[in-house]
């Protein structure tokens, strides 16, 4: 346990280096909300009634996802795993006493967390300081905001079994780009990133509830705006807590079987 | 011209080398691609229209926007990589050979796999034309040809410019991110649905009003100005900037050696 904590330490210092990254990854989101964020403005004018979520709790959730975008965001493909797999320097590592599937996890949990750390402070104290109806707001209630923090973590969790897959996946076909790009794509969509899952078209709503994308950020972004009602919450982190399990079995299974087929070519 | 397009089919022919490769990643992007426009999509089930734009204006506004991006991608690809020639010092190999700079950095990459985007902006361009009552006479036709082309023009010079940049940083920079990425982001919608501030620097310092605000209005026939109509002829001057700061650039360069 100790020798994974070590990786995890490692991937967050090291991360914790990339200020001027950090900074440009700040505007990029600050950028990036202000569009979303103006975009929903501009739709909520057209006067519809009965939609899924009031104005405030969609731009609340919007700057929830951008603040925690590093953490929570499909797209987090680390280099240097990929890179490993297709050069062979991934033999160094298959020599190494330890599970190569636990130490990758805490490489990309490592990273996550380094760098949201960095970001997610400033985002939301610039965007609770806005004047209504741009600015983000609190939480609807106490009890809410604990049961988003819980959430949060185990949707990070869950998140980070995600990315595990993609390098695994990688060993089989050696292509990062290809059905690789389309999962993520895919998971991206359903995630909630794009658009909070209340405004898809019935039948994806459906389809995605028996999916784990929209426990990753979705459902402590909902919970904090208060769109959730306590009960649905705690429930959805019983289902956070399964997708976890189940994620974390499929790749872990799933790296053991192409370990075995892995082909070092010399070198 | 004849050079650029030798060295075209020879990337071409490179990268059909691995043919399954190639068409793997091909049908990829079609995936890739429809994720753009699923917000829109999935946001027009809910609300009727966005600021009195209606689903297929927006999705017409985004298609071109697509175009001239996805155009750039697979034809000015050296210059959307041009940090790599800087960080590995390929770019002092440029320097010495007697042809054009710029013309030698179009020569050193490009990406067909890209080229499924811009099949599928003309789609949706064309499908939203279809279902879209537009009143078509001559001057209608040639708004929407110079907006095609302001938009392949908008691209070039922000890519350009994100180019100029690497002399003084030799890496790429996640902040031009927000101008291209972020840019083409937000010019799917019709930039008057933005607030004021925004409107007007879009307009002024980075004219994506022009490709796709101003003449789409006189497209739809919500305004009847023939300049409207002719504004993506303004882009072109932003060209002069873009590669003016290039040359600057280039008399500032000192190579990373290697």
């Amino acid at each position: 346990m100790k020798a994974y904590f070590t990786y995890f330490k490692l991937k967050f210092m090291s991360g914790l280096q990339y200020r001027s990254a950090a900074w440009a990854g700040i505007a990029t989101q600050f950028f990036f909300g202000f569009v979303y964020v103006m975009v929903y403005i501009a739709f909520y004018e057209s006067g519809e009634k009965q939609l899924p979520m009031n104005l405030h709790q969609v731009i609340t959730y919007l700057w929830l996802n951008q603040a925690f975008f590093a953490l929570v965001n499909q797209f987090h493909k680390d280099p240097e795993l990929f890179q490993m797999v297709k050069d062979g320097t991934i033999s160094y590592e298959l020599v190494r006493p330890k599970n190569l599937y636990f130490m990758w996890y805490f490489k990309i949990l490592g990273q996550r967390l380094s760098n949201v750390v960095m970001r997610f402070i400033p985002i939301i104290f610039v965007t609770s300081l806005l004047p209504y109806p741009y600015g983000m707001e609190g939480a609807s209630n106490v009890y809410h905001f604990f049961l988003f923090l819980c959430s949060l973590m185990i949707g990070t969790l869950v998140v980070v079994a995600l990315s595990v897959l993609y390098p695994i996946i990688t060993l089989a076909t050696m292509n990062e780009k290809g059905i690789v790009n389309v999962m993520l794509s895919i998971a991206d969509i359903l995630s909630g990133i794009v658009v909070p899952i209340p405004f898809f078209p019935l039948f994806l709503q459906k389809i995605s509830k028996y999916l784990p994308f929209q426990y990753i950020s979705d459902l402590p972004f909902r919970i904090y705006v208060g769109n959730v009602s306590f009960q649905f919450g705690i429930r959805g982190i019983f289902i956070q807590l399964f997708w976890f399990l189940i994620l974390v079995f499929i790749g872990f299974s799933l790296m053991k079987r192409n370990i075995k087929r892995i082909v070092v070519q010399g070198g | 011209m004849k050079i650029y397009l030798k060295a075209l089919s020879m990337h071409l022919k490179s990268e059909l080398e691995y043919r399954v490769s190639f068409l793997l990643s091909f049908l990829s992007q079609i995936f890739i691609f429809f994720s753009y426009y699923f917000v829109i999509l999935s946001l027009f089930t809910k609300f009727s229209h966005i600021r009195g734009f209606t689903l297929w204006e927006v999705l017409l506004c985004f298609s071109i926007i697509q175009f001239g991006f996805s155009f750039n991608e697979v034809f000015a690809r050296g210059i959307d990589r041009f940090d790599r020639l800087i960080i590995k010092g390929d770019f002092d190999i440029l320097l010495v050979r007697p042809k054009n700079i710029l013309l030698q950095v179009l020569c050193s990459d490009s990406d067909f796999i890209k080229v499924s985007r811009v099949i599928q902006a003309v789609i949706v361009l064309i499908l939203s034309l279809f279902h879209l009552k537009i009143e078509w006479n001559i001057f209608k036709i040639m708004t929407l040809l110079l907006m095609l082309l302001a938009s392949c023009i908008i691209f070039f010079g922000i890519f350009l410019m994100a180019a100029s940049y690497c002399f003084y940083t030799i890496q790429g920079l996640e902040v031009r991110n927000v101008f291209t990425d972020g840019g083409k982001y937000m010019a799917q919608y019709p930039i008057g649905i933005f607030q004021k501030g925004f409107v007007l620097f879009f307009t002024f310092i980075i004219p994506y009003a022009f490709v796709n605000y101003y003449p789409l209005l006189y497209l739809l026939g919500k305004k009847d100005s023939f300049l409207y109509g002719f504004s993506p002829l303004i882009v072109f001057l932003y060209l002069i900037p873009c590669i003016s700061m290039f040359y600057v650039g280039i008399k500032r360069y000192t190579s990373v050696g290697s």
